[in-house]
């Protein structure tokens, strides 16, 4: 591929970087703040659009910067897997842009200087990362996302907000460590990090130990930010954070930061043959699937919205490193496709979740029966996303999943055609309920969430429906949580062993056995399922129960400000139902829109793929990695 | 100009006596003489790395005695960068201990021996010397650590004088059996008489042993450290900024040059076991330093924790001995200088404005003092090893030099070095910016009105020796009221954060930048010495 010297991959990166610097600048004048962001976005896109029909055309436009080490020059590089993610990355951080000044304004949220210079920041190192042309330069602005990211993660400052940052700086500078060790080693075997389709040459010949181990630790490095598991739990945590944050960041910049670092991996460092041959494409795409799967599993029982949607992410990411993993060219062009689908689709996901914070103060599902009534547009958009996450057709992710099938069944392992299968099953399970109750059910007729509800195991129930007679220490606190029930009951507060259940102010339907670990007595107790907080007319007191439990900062559902412990009332829909909105009445157009784009970007990318550059630029990708046109 | 080399000596000692001198007639000239000192030795230090540019290694004899017979000053690359490391810093120490530091003539004295002495360890070709000018910087540094003034501060100061003492005689025994076997001195002779004697004789080991063990205290290394934490808590703020910069750099640069020039990268294939020690040594150094850093609530404590650390790794860097640590190692130890520096200069200033001396009472200090804290972040993510900053061009070399060494466990330690680096700076930058900062407990001016005179003197008026000698208590001319007690609990907090120290902590913050974006660079300097040592 012939290259074309040009400015312009470093310009993408600096508009970004002295927008950072002209937000501080403009802190004191609030429109002129956001104005100076909407135009270091507007900037960022045309600039990274322009570069589109020179990656096409196989002419990559290339910045050279001088040498970082010796031995390793620090050049910028538009190519075409570079261009997917960067394309994704400015169009939508124009898209979030707006959303956020809707969703900042709306909740008046404090620090907004530092929010916005941190988003440019981030992405232009995201743009860096895209725009990396080897692994040494790759890291350095991997790094500095890392950093760029902390201050939106830990922008609450509440207590859950800084433990939620120190716990991604923990796993993603661990990562970042990884990475640096299997750069060594690659660089140390072969002498170059260069990234060249198709594989660098002398790995293919190099020791298989140190190849292998070279290609775990950057895997391995690359997978905390891609959330696959086991290093996975710095996400739900990172939901914290404001919503177009959770949003732009770590459904579409961060994470697919990590992806896309995987992907140049087996792309351009491995290369599709040597990573077969060395057999550690099976490893990591087993890894995906058993993420995919479990993960899902994990979002169905998931009441906070948020963190539902964080699960669903961990789940989707590992759609694309299945991609990555079974190598066969159909299964490659999958997965690359996933990352602007699931892009669009769970940014649309996320941007409803955000205006539904923002207008009714609800965050979790068992409070949003009926709520298609108060913003019936946000909850279309919700409605046609996921749809597209469980793999429908006309909408993105059918367009991937199709892709990725083919894909299996090409590599001959069929079985992860049937994880694929499974997964959009689960995807319809955790999404369709939602959609369901928002449009077809109301506040005092809804349905019980028993996946959601019930404890693990199912509750101690005689079949004619008394109390199991147990012996009777409420103090014994039996298992340990595991992580499952800790991800469920995040931030309880202490215990009193000696409260017995039966005179807690919640008077549940059934009565808990003293046997049940002491999680469930807890969540019934102190009413952490909205079920629970506003339960049915049946009870003795008429007390709304529960509310000393959510004055303070430990519900993993707290990403709203701090200083709300005013409301005793912890969301959901007001006394008398939802009241309905009329169309563009539901919220502000700064947040409605991003909505509606962002879907109708889903929409269109299931719709019309080929018309979208991004199909194109894959298929460009996988002809120089694997020289199969598709 | 050869003659810069001796002048780099000369000039702080000839200037050191002009405040005692002088003190008689007016106060406050030690401020003029450091100043006019500093500028000078920058001046000689630029002229000296430009020769060396142009010419490559040069050498002067002292006294005109041909060596190795004479004493041979020499620089090359490593000791040029060095040394102007050591002219911007004196430069940079002056300045900010005009606003915050000790003022007393005595105090810029001691601050100029320190200087010749620390110039003299970084041109010095001969090992005696070396030792006499490792006691000058010595004897000032416990001078100056005692400048603070307070019990602690003492205790510190002789805790010091002991333990370097110590250290100090056993490198001096460690020379002499290198005389009594080969009978020179000069280190670039004892590099071709080491290898007749050879390496492996009992004098030899021994001698090898007694000069690492003994630079070993002066570099800090694990378990010969107990010393700096005491002596960087306690020591005013400029005090601890400099000789952290400085001090530990030059004994680490001394162990470099007694490896590299005197010994050889032969030694270690002859003895391999004595490096392999050194290296075991420096990687517990690394682990235990950042632990213990962790661990500690008081800012300057955890800082030489940290300083623990980064030498373990410098000084593993050395010991691995191929080029690539090598190269490794020498960046660090100039890009650490930067940045100890800087740290040390922002955690005294907010400390200062936040008026107490732990971790916890930075809290929320980003909306008081946000450029500070800003170049503070900076510094510290250079530290972890974020690149482009100069941390991670040191890092890099040390990692890949030690994998090409076949060294696994050295690569990891150093690998790992990064999270245990960020372990104790994330929680700073945590409360620095998202903590709320506890309701102020009255940001009244100082109770001291001598001190508060004595700052907006010294920071208004230019050394108007009876202006802020006048305000005196006591009015004794030796003492000036201007030594403020930096080591006291609390202080009553000043408002902000002076202009200088502000301009200081950004001016490393930018330069560890920049060093590592032109990494390259300073490696090309260092790349002929590096050739040499490895003929």
């Amino acid at each position: 591929m012939t290259e074309t010297l040009s400015l312009w991959p470093l310009a993408a990166v600096l508009v970004p970087a002295v927008g950072v610097l002209a937000i501080v600048a403009s802190r004191r004048n609030p429109n002129v703040r956001e104005g100076v962001t909407i135009l270091a976005a507007l900037s960022t896109f045309g600039i990274v659009a322009s570069l589109v029909p020179s990656a096409l055309a196989g002419t990559p436009h290339v910045t050279r910067l001088g040498t970082l080490v010796p031995g390793i020059d620090l050049t910028l590089r538009a190519d075409p897997l570079g261009m997917i993610f960067a394309l994704v990355a400015s169009l939508l951080w124009l898209v979030t842009s707006f959303y956020s000044i809707g969703y900042m304004r709306g909740l008046n949220e404090h620090s907004q200087t530092r929010y916005f210079a941190a988003f440019a920041g981030s992405v232009g190192a995201a743009l860096g990362v895209a725009f990396a042309s080897n692994l040494v330069s790759l890291y350095v602005f991997y790094e500095l996302l890392t950093v760029a990211t902390y201050p939106l993660v830990a922008h609450d400052e509440s207590d859950t907000a800084r433990q939620a940052g120190r716990k991604y700086l923990t796993y993603t500078f661990g990562g970042g460590v990884a990475v640096l060790a299997g750069t060594v080693l690659v660089f140390w075997t072969t002498g170059t990090v260069a990234f060249t389709p198709g594989g660098i040459a002398a790995l293919a010949s190099a020791d298989p130990v140190v190849a292998r181990a070279a290609f775990a630790l950057l895997a391995g490095g690359f997978g905390v930010k891609a959330a696959l598991m086991p290093v996975h739990s710095w996400l739900p945590d990172a939901m914290v954070a404001p919503t177009p944050v959770s949003g732009l960041l770590h459904a579409v910049a961060v994470v697919k930061s990590g992806v896309f670092g995987i992907a140049r991996v087996v792309l351009d460092v491995f290369g599709p043959e040597t990573v077969s041959e060395l057999g550690v494409g099976l490893p990591l795409a087993a890894i995906a699937a058993v993420t995919i799967v479990v993960a899902s599993v994990i979002a169905l029982r998931q009441d906070n919205l948020k963190r539902r949607l964080a699960y669903s992410t961990i789940s989707q990411l590992s759609y694309i490193v299945l991609g990555l993993g079974i190598l066969s060219p159909a299964a490659l062009l999958g997965g690359l496709l996933h990352i602007p689908a699931h892009a669009f689709m769970k940014l649309t996901l996320f941007f409803c979740a955000g205006a539904i914070h923002v207008e009714t103060h609800t965050d979790d599902i068992s409070d949003m029966a009926g709520i298609g009534r108060r913003m019936p547009v946000t909850m279309a958009a919700f409605g046609v996303a996921s749809l597209g996450m469980a793999g429908l057709p006309l909408v993105a992710g059918f367009v991937s999943k199709w892709y990725l099938l083919i894909g299996a069944i090409d590599a001959g392992t069929a079985v992860f055609a049937g994880v694929l299968f499974v997964s959009g099953l689960l995807n319809v399970a955790y999404f369709w309920p939602i959609v369901y109750q928002a449009f077809f059910q109301t506040p005092d007729d809804s349905d019980a969430k028993p996946l959601v509800e019930f404890p693990l195991g199912g509750s101690r129930v005689r079949a004619d429906g008394g109390e199991r007679v147990d012996d009777s220490d409420a103090g014994d606190a039996a298992e340990s949580g595991d992580d499952l029930i800790d991800e469920v009951a995040d931030g309880q507060d202490g215990f009193d062993a000696s409260e017995s259940p039966a005179t807690a102010a919640v008077d549940p339907d059934v009565e808990p056995s003293a046997g049940e670990s002491r999680v469930e007595i807890e969540a019934k107790v102190d009413g952490e399922y909205a079920v629970d907080r506003h339960p049915s007319d049946h009870r003795d007191d008429g007390e709304a129960g529960g509310d000393a439990a959510h004055a303070g900062d430990g519900a993993p559902d707290a990403d709203h400000d701090p200083h709300e412990a005013d409301h005793d009332h912890h969301g959901g829909p007001p006394a008398t139902g939802w009241e309905a909105r009329g169309f563009g009445a539901e919220t502000t157009w700064f947040m409605l829109g991003p909505i509606t784009f962002a879907a109708a970007g889903a929409v269109a990318l299931g719709i019309a793929p080929r018309a979208m550059v991004f199909l194109a630029m894959i298929q460009r990708v996988v002809l120089e990695v694997t020289g199969v046109t598709l | 100009m050869t003659d810069a080399l001796p002048l780099l000596v000369v000039v702080p000692i000839v200037l050191a006596l002009a405040p005692i001198a002088a003190g008689r007639l007016r106060e406050n000239t030690g401020w003029i003489a450091a100043a006019v000192a500093a500028v000078v030795h920058l001046g000689l230090s630029v002229s000296v790395a430009l020769t060396v540019r142009s010419a490559g290694r040069v050498s002067y004899a002292v006294g005109g005695y041909v060596p190795p017979f004479g004493i041979e000053l020499v620089a090359d690359g490593v000791s040029a960068a060095l040394v102007v490391l050591v002219s911007a810093v004196t430069l940079a120490v002056v300045v900010y201990a005009r606003a915050a530091g000790p003022r007393s003539n005595t105090f810029y004295s001691e601050l100029l021996v320190l200087t010749a002495g620390i110039s003299g360890m970084f041109v010095t070709a001969d090992l005696f010397n070396l030792y006499v000018f490792l006691e000058i910087t010595g004897l000032a540094t416990y001078a100056l650590v005692a400048t603070g003034r307070s019990p602690a501060a003492a205790l510190a100061a002789l805790k010091y004088l002991l333990v370097g003492t110590i250290g100090a005689s056993l490198y001096l025994l460690g020379v002499g059996y290198l005389y009594i076997s080969t009978g020179s001195l000069n280190m670039a002779d004892l590099a071709g008489l080491l290898p007749e004697v050879g390496y492996d004789s009992p004098l030899i080991l021994t001698g090898f042993a007694l000069i690492a063990v003994g630079l070993g205290v002066k570099t800090a290394l694990f378990p010969l450290h107990t010393w700096q934490p005491d002596a960087y808590a306690e020591s005013p703020d400029s005090v601890a900024a400099y000789i952290s910069a400085l001090v530990s750099t030059a004994s680490a640069y001394a162990l470099f040059r007694v490896l590299y020039t005197v010994f050889t990268p032969a030694f270690d294939a002859a003895v391999p076991v004595a490096l392999d020690t050194l290296v075991v040594l420096a990687s517990v150094s690394v682990v235990i330093g950042s632990v213990l850093a962790v661990l500690q609530s008081d800012l300057k404590r955890m800082l030489a924790y940290s300083s623990v650390s980064q030498f373990g790794l410098v000084v593993a860097g050395f010991a691995v001995v191929n080029e690539t640590a090598l190269v490794g190692g020498l960046v660090h130890l100039v890009g650490h200088a930067v940045m100890k520096a800087g740290l040390f200069v922002a955690v005294g200033a907010l400390a200062a404005v936040a008026g107490g001396r732990t971790i916890d009472d930075l809290a929320g200090m980003a909306d008081r003092a946000p450029v500070v804290s800003a170049a503070f972040a900076v510094l510290a993510l250079a530290l972890v090893g974020v690149p482009p900053a100069v941390g991670f061009a040191g890092k890099w070399h040390i990692v890949l030099g030690a994998v090409e060494g076949g060294r696994w466990i050295v690569a990891g330690v150093a690998i790992v070095s990064t999270l245990l680096t960020l372990a104790y700076f994330a929680r700073v930058i945590e409360r620095l910016y998202f903590r709320d900062a506890p309701a102020p407990a009255g940001v009244a001016e100082q109770p001291d009105a001598t001190a508060a005179a004595d700052a907006d003197a010294a920071l208004t008026a230019d050394g108007s020796g009876a202006g802020s000698g006048g305000s005196d208590a006591d009015g004794t001319p030796g003492v000036d009221a201007g030594d403020v007690p930096d080591a006291d609990a609390v202080d009553a907090p000043v408002s902000t954060v002076p202009m200088r120290a502000r301009l200081i902590v950004v001016a490393a913050a930018v330069a560890a930048v920049v060093l590592g974006v032109f990494a390259t660079d300073l490696i090309a300097a260092f790349e002929p010495v590096v050739e040499v040592s490895f003929q």
